[in-house]
């Protein structure tokens, strides 16, 4: 009985089988090898933030040319001032009904848009398990396995990891506070001499988290689910804090670097007497290219300071979705990871665990120069704090444009 | 006799009638491109600020984020600040043009680098100049620096604002340096077309210098200073990268704001930021067609200009 009904369902099953195998879900059937076959002489165009010159420079400079020579790919850099214009493009193009030939193939995508992008079904994959590198990824890390709060499941592929820290030069500020509530102090005391970028930006909004976690008192309760209420009320004592604190900044907070970049400048300019960064190796990146006096040093809060894991994604119409796995794959490699790391060419660290290299990797990143203003990595990581989830961020950012920007 | 005339006349007006058909024909690709790529546009840009937005999972059509745009008091406030700058940067580089074409032509004759010198600001984009400003007169630049050496100021403390600042003054600036050389040119082009035989005319009836520029040259040049006056008008009411490089955080000029809730990470405000988009676009062709009308009619009384 059971048998007949078995045999009764089985045109149906090849039918399935076939449509299955008809679809351009090729990543599952085709092995690395023939990807890889595939890729050769595909043209990769990566959609990236193009504000740092030093990722510029190892994606043009190195990533790009090892690509052509190792797997006969052209690999094209187009950077983009937010990636959220390349979601939205993303977007016009599903509604469209454009599901092949896009212009993007990979994308350096950041927590809150890979939110929106996952929610809207704009990416390509499950695709990370394809990646023969994946076994150095500890995907058990809680910050590999969500990007702000968003499970990655597969859609993304880890490319490096950043932390927060406070950049100062220790002639002018031999002392620089060491918690954010003296930061604030110093601030109050200070007038005219701390900024920070404007939200939404990237480095901007992270310093408001920074403050949202001081005013709330507690990290842990915002991950997972939260408490709304508590939510509203460490919220509003974030904006509160910042407002009052707009008059003690520089220009009296009546305008706002857009950027790091800008903050960077006025740091170098001695307008103000902090940066802050995302990337714990900018410090010396920008000593060793001769930006900051190499006096310039970096800090982290004794309460940590919040670090994450960044990624890269192939959108769900890329149209050399090989080449992209390719170098999704390439991005994660000992040598790319190593010369990543390097602070004379960016100084980011490295997405994968160091304890799964063989010891002659493990010596080599060992052996790296560590520039003058980067902190050992232990310090960093006994002060690492998470990321919220992005709806936390995104209420932040909002919240800080209508309560202290606006004033309301 | 009759018949023939009528036939000729008839014939006539189907000739008149027919000739400007060629013109039309010759204009059909040009104008076919422009009515599907801008009109398509257009419209397709209406069609999502009116909300249908189905990949966000958005299909009703309202007018709900016209309301919230227009319901915002920021929305005047960027309005007002994006008058202001438009109308004081193009009164401004107006004036300076008209002087500088004066000028020109006088010189011009005599030297062709100035000539050549001045075009070169029409070759640099809007971008280029943003940050050459920002170089020239932010607090700690090209020329605070200066002044500090030469001891005109104390620090660069002292220094006035003007980037980022409250009045627009790093905006006009790069503005009024990138369109000056654009007007005086089309000015220019008018001037050396007239000829000097009309102000000849003038100085033989002893009219003053004023009196030749007010009735003379003003009239000669005014219909290509109007039209250059709007391009310009209506391209610094528009145009995106100058104010968000050299503009406040708060409040934004308008092309700032709709950019900002485009690439918003809500997808919701997209409709937003392409109804503030529509609402630019509407204001700058009500100002273009109120400006042709008051022509039109100052025309009409006998208003020389």
């Amino acid at each position: 009985m059971a048998q007949r009904r078995a045999r009764h369902h089985l045109p149906a099953f090849v039918v399935f089988i076939l449509l299955v195998a008809g679809l351009p879900t090729f990543g599952a059937a085709l092995s690395w090898p023939e990807i890889e076959s595939r890729a050769k002489g595909q043209t990769v165009d990566w959609f990236m933030w193009g504000g740092f010159p030093s990722t510029n420079a190892y994606v043009n400079g190195y990533v790009a040319p090892r690509i052509k020579e190792l797997y006969g790919i052209t690999l094209r850099q187009v950077p983009v001032k937010d990636i959220a214009e390349v979601v939205s493009k993303l977007l016009e193009e599903k509604q469209a009904g454009k599901s092949a030939g896009g212009e993007v193939d990979l994308m350096w995508i950041n927590g809150e848009n890979f939110r929106t992008c996952k929610r809207h079904g704009l990416l390509y994959g499950p695709f990370a398990d394809l990646l023969p590198q994946q076994k150095l990824v500890d995907w058990s890390k809680p910050s590999v396995k969500n990007d702000f709060g968003e499970p990655v499941e597969g859609l993304e592929s880890p490319w490096g990891s950043a932390q927060v820290v406070m950049i100062y030069d220790s002639r002018r500020t031999p002392n620089p506070p060491q918690t954010m509530g003296a930061l604030l102090d110093w601030v109050r005391k200070n007038p005219g001499r701390f900024t920070y970028p404007a939200p939404p930006d990237f480095t901007g909004s992270v310093f408001v988290r920074h403050v949202f976690y001081h005013v709330a008192g507690d990290v842990a309760a915002w991950q997972g689910h939260f408490d709304e209420s508590r939510f509203e009320a460490a919220a509003a004592g974030t904006y509160k804090v910042l407002k009052d604190l707009a008059p003690f900044l520089w220009r009296q907070g009546k305008t706002y670097p857009e950027n790091p970049i800008r903050l960077s400048q006025l740091l170098a300019d001695n307008e103000v007497d902090f940066a802050i960064s995302y990337h714990p190796a900018e410090a010396s990146k920008m000593i060793h290219d001769g930006l900051y006096p190499n006096t310039v040093r970096t800090f982290v809060f004794e309460e940590g300071t919040i670090a994450n894991t960044h990624f890269v994604a192939i959108p769900f119409n890329a149209s050399d979705k090989e080449g992209a796995l390719v170098v999704a794959n390439f991005l994660i490699s000992p040598e790319a990871q190593l010369k990543k790391a390097d602070p004379t060419v960016w100084g980011d660290f490295p997405a994968i665990d160091l304890g799964r290299l063989d010891k002659d990797w493990q010596e080599k990143f060992a052996g790296l120069p560590r520039g003058v203003a980067t902190l050992p990595n232990d310090v960093l990581q006994k002060h690492q704090l998470p990321e919220p989830p992005s709806e936390i961020l995104i209420r932040l950012e909002k919240g800080w444009d209508t309560y202290v920007l606006k004033g309301r | 006799m009759i018949t023939r005339t009528t036939t000729a006349i008839s014939e006539a007006r189907t000739r008149a009638a027919r000739r400007p058909t060629a013109p039309f024909g010759l204009l059909a690709p040009a104008a076919a491109v422009v009515v599907l790529l801008f009109g398509g546009s257009l419209a397709l840009g209406l069609v999502q600020s009116l909300g249908y937005l189905p990949a966000a999972g958005m299909s009703e059509l309202t007018v709900a984020h016209f309301i919230r745009v227009l319901g915002d008091p920021d929305f005047f406030i960027s309005l007002g600040l994006t008058f202001y700058i438009a109308l004081t940067s193009t009164v401004v580089a107006c004036t300076i043009s008209v002087a500088a074409a004066l000028a020109l032509n006088a010189l011009a004759g005599r030297s062709r680098i100035i000539y050549f010198v001045f075009q070169i600001p029409l070759t640099v984009p809007h971008l280029v100049i943003a940050v050459a400003v920002v170089f020239m007169l932010a607090p700690n630049g090209l020329l605070s620096r200066l002044m500090l050496n030469l001891g005109l100021v104390d620090s660069s403390a002292a220094f006035p604002l003007l980037v980022n600042d409250r009045w627009g003054v790093g905006i006009m600036a790069a503005y009024v340096w990138k369109e000056v050389p654009f007007i005086s040119l089309m000015v220019l082009a008018v001037l050396r077309g007239a000829g000097s035989d009309l102000l000849d005319v003038g100085r033989t009836l002893k009219a003053g210098r004023w009196q030749r520029f007010r009735h003379i040259t003003l009239p000669i040049i005014f219909p290509s200073l109007g039209a250059a006056c709007l391009i310009v008008f209506a391209y610094t009411f528009g145009a995106f990268e100058v104010p968000y490089l050299l503009g406040q955080t708060y409040p934004l000029m308008l092309p700032v704001w709709a950019y900002k809730s485009y690439s918003d990470v809500d997808l919701l405000s997209r409709p937003e930021g392409i109804a503030t988009g529509l609402l630019i676009a509407a204001v700058v062709t009500a100002a273009v067609a109120l400006a042709q009308s008051l022509t039109q009619s100052a025309r009409r009384r006998g208003v020389v200009l």
